[in-house]
């Protein structure tokens, strides 16, 4: 038996082994599950981009907007691109650190959660650019941060669903208590109020934003104890779990989608998707690594550069009328009127 | 006080519903621990289940398939682990533990070659309800009773039948035997090393169950992370529970409930940081584990490997 167990030791480890260097020679980079590489066509610039994340890429929601940023953007300017996903937080400084290794031209980090770790990063690599989506970090030369305006995030998702709601009764679930999150509560909530004094704001956190089925259950919660008609939430896949909440309680709930334009996969449900265009801010990243003006500063996305916008209303569900309303209070919004 | 009690329904029918993943896994860790195996993998087992059962559910339309073949990878899987620690006699802990990495890898890679490297979330559909007739049109506790999955009422079953398998058959309580003394048990003819490969089997095909339970009756798509931690859960559950089919209905609905009271409050006391709420499902367990003592009650050579020549 012990000899058994030692060949079987020994098969197994060369097993592995064969499969550690056929996967990365198939990968052409680095060799765990969760990461990719997509190559762009043509000869591009030849530079190299590279993102980390600690959930899925298809995470439905931000996650999935970031990953396409940066693909998009790539593409643009014919930068190759590369990604692991589902880091624990241990190893977010390595894995940035290997990318460095690779001599990858930017490493994005997105979301404010990553911060501390890009800084230290950013210290030991003083020749590495690092990127942060969702926060302001000024003061190193290496380090670019994009900050979509998340107070004017909420204020949107607010103005649709001050005008739809039937019930005054709107709910928005979050992961956790960000200060995005916050913001977006914030706007949310001024915005809704301002339109329909009565509407009153549930709020709560799924402290994950990968459980949807406790996403759903704190949807069906909100929905029969305070009857909620109108959701919005910041929870990505916990997002989805809401939306088939509403569903199920039938006709006259509905949900607003983002980061990305969503409507239009389910445009009986989603009233309207309040975008980040994580594109355009990642292009004029990309832009300051071509042109050598990188660092030092926060590229700053809202309605008035487009960094932020409302996407497209689901015509199923919102009437002319509404829709029209709807227009011009963001537009007064982006002129500051509102 | 008044909107707590007014929600009180809504808190019922979540916990209902919450219990039910955790009621099957926690019965597949039943069979397992009365086998002798502390098995810690649950998690990576209802993993590949959740992940397995939403792939075959999507691609086929067939959310029966889809259960079924949830339950077969959780076999596949926990296989690897029976094999380790009861043939090779591995240290128990450690091959749970890498049931637990290895199992959400295999799903984020096999999710990647299935549907491609790209960022849309994949949606299916979810089971229809199945009101009883009759039952569920009782007041109050019909509509939160008898207006469930099929599979929701088949993990409620299960319970009862567990208890009379275990308490009132021959094979039961040689079944336990394995788990109690595994030498003794063998001298009387039982075969302790087939026992152990059938409670394996078991525990695999219910947690596999469980998982596919999260993805194709609760919410309709599989995203890495849908088990959220329940694996570990339905373990304390069956401490908690006194490794007893009954007293691990009684203990996962206990954490049912807590989730769902976390849920309720956070709706109708919004003025409480809802970190307050999120921390008394796990203070629960912290607090059941600490009063019901698995020193006592447990199978004797429970977590012990078995050599069957060793005297």
């Amino acid at each position: 038996m012990k000899n058994v167990k030692k060949w079987l030791g020994l098969l197994m480890c060369s097993v592995l082994a064969v499969v550690c260097v056929v996967g990365l020679s198939a990968c052409g980079g680095s060799g765990d599950s969760g990461s990719g590489d997509s190559g762009t066509e043509g000869a591009g610039s030849g530079k190299k981009v590279a993102m980390i994340l600690d959930g899925p890429v298809n995470d439905g929601g931000w996650g999935a907007s970031c990953y396409d940023a940066m693909v998009q953007a790539a593409k643009d300017h014919g930068w190759e691109t590369a990604y692991t996903e589902n880091i624990a937080q241990a190893d977010w400084t390595t894995t940035m650190q290997d990318y460095v290794d690779q001599g990858y031209d930017l490493i994005i980090a997105p979301g404010n959660q990553y911060t501390a770790s890009v800084e230290d990063c950013a210290k030991a690599n003083p020749d590495a650019k690092f990127c942060i989506f969702n926060d302001q970090v000024d003061d190193y030369d290496n380090i670019e941060c994009t900050m979509p305006d998340t107070v004017q995030i909420g204020q949107i998702a607010g103005i649709m669903a001050g005008l739809t709601s039937k019930t005054n009764n709107i709910g928005f679930i979050g992961a956790m208590e960000l200060d995005t999150t916050l913001n977006k509560i914030k706007g949310y909530t001024d915005a809704a109020q301002k339109i329909n004094p009565e509407i009153k704001v549930t709020t709560a956190y799924s402290n994950s934003f990968s459980d949807a089925a406790k996403g759903k259950e704190l949807a069906t919660t909100m929905i029969n104890s305070n009857n909620v008609d109108v959701m919005f939430g910041d929870a990505s896949i916990v997002d989805t779990g809401a939306r088939e909440a509403l569903k199920d309680a039938g006709a006259g709930h509905y949900d607003i989608g983002q980061p990305g334009d969503i409507t239009d996969t389910d445009p009986e449900l989603i009233l309207v998707s309040v975008v980040t265009d994580n594109v355009k801010m990642t292009n004029q990243v990309m832009d300051d690594v071509e042109s050598g003006s990188f660092g030092k500063k926060t590229i700053k996305g809202d309605l008035s550069n487009g960094g932020v916008y409302a996407g497209a209303v689901s015509d199923k569900i919102v009437d002319a009328d509404t829709k029209a309303k709807f227009e011009e209070y963001v537009d007064q919004l982006k002129n500051g009127t509102f | 006080m008044d909107v707590f009690l007014g929600s009180m329904p809504d808190v019922l029918a979540t916990t209902i519903r919450m219990t039910v993943p955790l009621l099957f896994v926690a019965l597949g860790e039943l069979f397992s621990e009365r086998a002798g195996l502390v098995n810690i993998g649950l998690d990576g087992l209802m993993t590949i289940g959740a992940f397995t059962g939403f792939v075959v559910g999507y691609q086929t339309g067939n959310l029966w398939l889809g259960v079924l073949c949830g339950a077969v990878a959780g076999i596949a899987v926990n296989l690897i682990y029976a094999f380790c620690t009861v043939s090779l006699r591995v240290d128990q802990t450690v091959t749970g533990m890498a049931i637990n990495i290895l199992a959400p890898g295999i799903a984020t890679f096999a999710y990647k070659v299935i549907f491609g490297d790209g960022s849309t979330l994949v949606q299916g559909t979810t089971m229809d309800k199945l009101a009883i007739p009759g039952l569920s049109a009782i007041p109050f506790v019909g509509d939160i009773l008898f207006n469930q999955t099929l599979l929701a009422y088949l993990a409620y079953i299960a319970v009862p039948l567990c208890w009379f398998y275990f308490a009132r058959t021959r094979g039961g309580l040689n079944f336990r035997s394995v788990g109690e003394n595994p030498q003794a048990a063998e001298t009387l003819g039982i075969d302790a090393i087939k026992t152990k490969y059938l409670a394996s089997i078991v525990c695999g095909a219910l947690a596999g169950i469980g998982g596919a339970f999260l993805t194709l009756c609760y919410t309709s798509t599989y995203a890495t992370g849908v088990v959220a931690g329940r694996g570990f859960i339905a373990l304390a559950a069956v401490i908690f529970g006194r490794w007893s089919s009954v007293g691990i209905l009684g203990a996962t609905l206990l954490f049912g409930f807590f989730d769902a009271v976390q849920i309720a409050l956070q709706v109708s006391a919004p003025t409480v940081p809802y970190q307050f709420f999120a921390m008394i499902p796990y203070v629960f367990t912290i607090v059941a584990l600490f009063f019901f003592n698995a020193q006592k009650g447990g199978p004797k050579a429970n977590g012990k490997p078995y050599f069957r020549e060793e005297r």
